[in-house]
Formats: structure tokens, C-alpha cells, sequence
């Protein structure tokens, strides 16, 4: 079902999964290209979620998707306000956040029963991949050459704001005190996990490639997570 | 770190390219050190040299420089394996 949620600078679409009852999960996909490469493996996930009884959300932020925002007027300080509102229309039932790479950095407003992260990265992390990506494009520069640009960042084929990018200087991942969180990693990553899982990083793959196999065993990571929180 | 042999480290080349374009593995295994990559490989854009140069470093531990990335290390399978190689022994 397509749903919506309002935050302060305007409204945005919302997919809505499983029971109107119940646990739910907020969904924070990683930025620009990798959302892309996400966003079938997120739906998949929804899916199986909602065969475990538990509802999910996957919103829009402001300048993706269907967004009447300009992608390059968009400020990682709008996605988190747009999160915390998200989470705010969801706030009658116990709400987890489901972060995704840079998705982990934007789910910290929001009042949330726990955060489960999937390869959560620091926005030092995301910002060397924007460097390595122009790099690879024959694009020198650094990352105040990023920040001090006088017309949007192109990243892939998006425009980024290069405000958006001096957001990320700094930011980590939010361990909240006294709320839940667990993190999942993929692949080869040797950074500290509750679980690391043998599987290819989607976000890497040039080609979306469906994976049913990965989404499964990451909805039953999830579910037997969101049962042990709930008690 | 520990001395990656050439053969481990050629095999997790081949890896990498598989997983991060989407190859099949008979054709990765088909790749000498001549078969060209950048240029030749439709799916090798600048994305997927990050992604290729970013799980490299994740296999073999090993740190990239931005400003050693250019295309004649991606000019052939060969010239990868090399550089990684370079990378994983030094």
C-alpha cells in the first residue's frame, strides 16, 4: 500500500507492508545509487517481515523517489527530521528502525523501541567512497573540495548538495543508551557485528541481482530480534 | 599482515569480479592476464571501480589510495592481479 507521512518542509510517500497492528519497521536505505541497489532486497525483506506478523515501512526522503524536492536541495538534516516524523506517524505501536549503510545515520531523532543495523557506516566512510567514486571517474579531490563546491556534487548521477555532504563530516551511527540495537554485517567486513552473515554486499553488485535466500535470512534476523526486544 | 600468496590473491581477484559485476564464474575463469577489463566490460563503469577497488581492500586487507587509482591498473586482469598483489605483500 502506498501511504504517506508529513514532516515539516512538506509530505512524502510511504510504502506500507504487513499487519496495521503489531511491532513495525521503519525502513533508512543508504544513500543515492546504493538505495537503488537496496531497495528490491529492502521490499523482499518487508515481505518476509510481514509473513513473520510484523509490519514495515519504506518512506521517501525528501529530494528521492517521488519527492517534489529538488535531490539537490536536500540536507541530511531534512532526512532525519523526515525519519523522526516517519516514525512519529507509527508511534501507536512499537517501532523499530531497519538502517542500511548510511541509513544508520539519519535514524537518531527519531523515538524508536530499537535499531537494527545492516553494515552500519560512519559518514567519514560514506564520504571516502564519494572521493574513491569520483576518483574512479577520473575526478580528483578531496573532501573539502567537496564541501566548498559552488554548484551540486555529482555522484553517480545524482546532484548532491555539497551541504549535504559537510553534514556527513563526523557523523556516526547511533547507539542510543538503554535501547536495543544489533548489528548485522555481510560479506568480508571484519568491523565488530553481532552477526556477520556469508553473503555478497548487494550494495556492490553493478547489476541488482534478487536474492531471495539473503532476504529471508535477514527478515528471521530481524523478527527473532523485534520477539526478544518485545519479551 | 601475513604474505597472501600470488595464487590467493588472483583467486580473490576473480572473486571480486564475479560478485561486484555480476559475471559468471566460467568467465572469470577464463580471464589471462591479457583480457582486457576497463573499457572492454560494459558493466565495469566508475561505480563498479569503486565497488571493485572497495571489496578488494575488504578480502584482502590491504588500504587503496585514491590518488594510485587510474586506468592502467584496470587495463587488463593481469595489471589488477599485479597491483593487488603489489598491495597485498607490501
Amino acid at each position: 500500500m502506498i501511504d504517506y507521512y508529513d514532516w515539516p518542509g512538506g509530505r512524502e510517500a510511504m510504502l506500507r507492508f504487513g499487519p496495521a497492528q503489531g511491532p513495525v519497521v521503519l525502513v533508512a536505505l543508504p544513500f543515492w545509487e546504493e538505495a537503488n541497489r537496496i531497495r528490491g532486497l529492502a521490499v523482499a525483506v518487508l515481505r518476509r517481515l510481514a509473513d513473520h506478523g510484523i509490519g514495515g515501512a519504506l518512506p521517501d526522503w525528501p529530494g528521492t523517489g517521488e519527492s517534489l524536492i529538488e535531490t539537490e536541495q536536500a540536507t541530511i538534516i531534512q532526512w532525519r527530521n523526515a525519519h523522526e516524523a516517519a516514525a512519529a506517524t507509527l508511534s501507536d505501536r512499537p517501532c523499530y528502525g531497519v538502517s542500511i549503510r548510511g541509513g544508520t545515520l539519519i535514524d537518531g531523532f527519531a523515538m524508536l523501541s530499537g535499531r537494527w543495523h545492516l553494515a552500519p557506516m560512519t559518514g567519514e566512510a560514506v564520504l571516502r567512497d564519494v572521493i574513491r567514486l569520483r576518483a574512479a571517474a577520473g575526478l580528483r579531490g578531496d573532501r573539502y573540495g567537496l564541501f566548498g563546491a559552488e554548484s551540486p556534487v555529482r555522484i553517480a548521477g545524482n546532484r548532491v548538495s555539497p551541504h549535504f555532504l559537510a553534514g556527513l563530516a563526523g557523523a556516526e551511527p547511533y547507539d542510543q543508551p538503554g535501547v536495543p540495537r544489533r548489528v548485522v554485517r555481510l560479506g568480508h567486513d571484519r568491523a565488530p557485528a553481532d552477526r556477520t552473515i556469508d553473503a555478497v554486499p548487494p550494495w556492490r553488485r553493478a547489476e541488482p541481482q534478487e536474492d531471495p535466500e539473503l532476504a529471508a535470512i535477514l527478515a528471521e534476523d530481524i523478527a527473532q530480534w523485534i520477539a526478544s526486544c518485545e519479551g | 599482515m601475513e604474505l597472501q600468496t600470488n595464487g590467493q590473491v588472483e583467486a580473490a581477484v576473480r572473486g571480486v569480479l564475479a560478485d561486484v559485476l555480476g559475471l559468471s564464474t566460467e568467465r572469470v575463469e577464463n580471464f589471462d592476464a591479457d583480457t582486457p577489463l576497463f573499457g572492454a566490460l560494459p558493466e565495469l563503469d566508475s561505480m563498479a571501480v569503486a565497488g571493485v577497488l572497495t571489496e578488494l581492500e575488504d578480502r584482502l586487507g590491504i588500504l587503496i589510495e585514491d590518488d594510485e587509482v587510474d586506468g592502467e591498473m584496470l587495463e587488463t586482469f593481469g595489471q589488477l592481479v599485479a597491483f593487488a598483489h603489489a598491495k597485498a605483500g607490501a
